[in-house]
């Protein structure tokens, strides 16, 4: 990410593409982790992240298509950062709210908000500031 | 990294050892052992999750199916957690309200309430 070496530019993101399948997800985590180390964030925003992360991801695995693509992007927007992850569904459905996976999501990911697709590609994109302090409770 | 589980019994009651990273994964790990051992009639459990690196929900989820399935037996499911970047997870969903949740596994196997 270039804010890292000054300039912010239009292609400044990361994108990591895995099987959306459960056992890449400590890959994911580790991948997270690295990158908002990177940026400056806290220890206890890194862990927040790194479990918002998987949380989102658990998520979109309960009803993605059997052997597609699960698709991350992460981008630095001013203070924050702002993480979507994607992935076909079978279902198409929004996720549920009312879920201890969204309740943790949410509580430590600040802002998120899902998207469902005409195609039933689910979205779901987490925003965390960076310096916010710890996430809550 | 992976789950490792361990079980070992302490007077009447029976400890998991639970180590590394509990995820969509390998939660179902977890949940068969938890099983296995309420279906051998072990219904007074104690989770000890000091070697744990990672929790999401879906642990949560089957932490609380292994509470459902001892409660069912009148049994008991006592967590050991000193780490505070789990208790988090914990406290969020209101699930401290629901589990006991003690500081090592001598005072677990020491609590009755």
């Amino acid at each position: 990410m270039s804010q890292i070496d000054g300039e912010p530019d239009a292609k400044d993101f990361v994108e990591v593409r895995l099987p959306a399948a459960g056992a890449y997800l400590s890959v994911l985590r580790t991948a997270t982790a690295g990158l908002a180390a990177r940026l400056d964030f806290t220890l206890d925003e890194i862990e927040d992240l790194r479990i918002a992360v998987d949380e989102a991801c658990a998520i979109l695995l309960q009803q993605a298509v059997p052997g597609s693509v699960l698709r991350c992007v992460f981008r630095l927007v001013g203070d924050s950062l702002r993480v979507t992850v994607s992935a076909p569904t079978t279902d198409g459905r929004a996720p549920e709210r009312d879920t201890f996976a969204w309740t943790v999501l949410s509580a430590l990911a600040g802002e998120v908000e899902s998207t469902v697709e005409e195609d039933r590609t689910v979205t779901i994109s987490l925003h965390k500031k960076r310096g916010a302090g710890p996430g809550q409770p | 990294m992976d789950l490792s589980l361990s079980t070992r019994t302490v007077g009447d009651r029976t400890v998991v050892e639970v180590g590394g990273e509990i995820d969509v994964y390998t939660a179902p790990k977890l949940r068969e052992q938890l099983v296995e051992l309420v279906n051998e009639g072990h219904y007074h459990l104690i989770v000890d999750m000091e070697g744990v690196d990672f929790l999401d929900s879906t642990g949560l989820g089957v932490l609380v199916g292994g509470l459902k399935r001892v409660r069912a037996h009148e049994g008991s499911l006592r967590l050991v957690c000193n780490q505070e970047r789990i208790l988090k997870i914990f406290r969020i969903t209101g699930l401290t309200k629901v589990f006991p949740i003690h500081s090592s596994v001598d005072e677990a196997v020491a609590a009755t309430d």
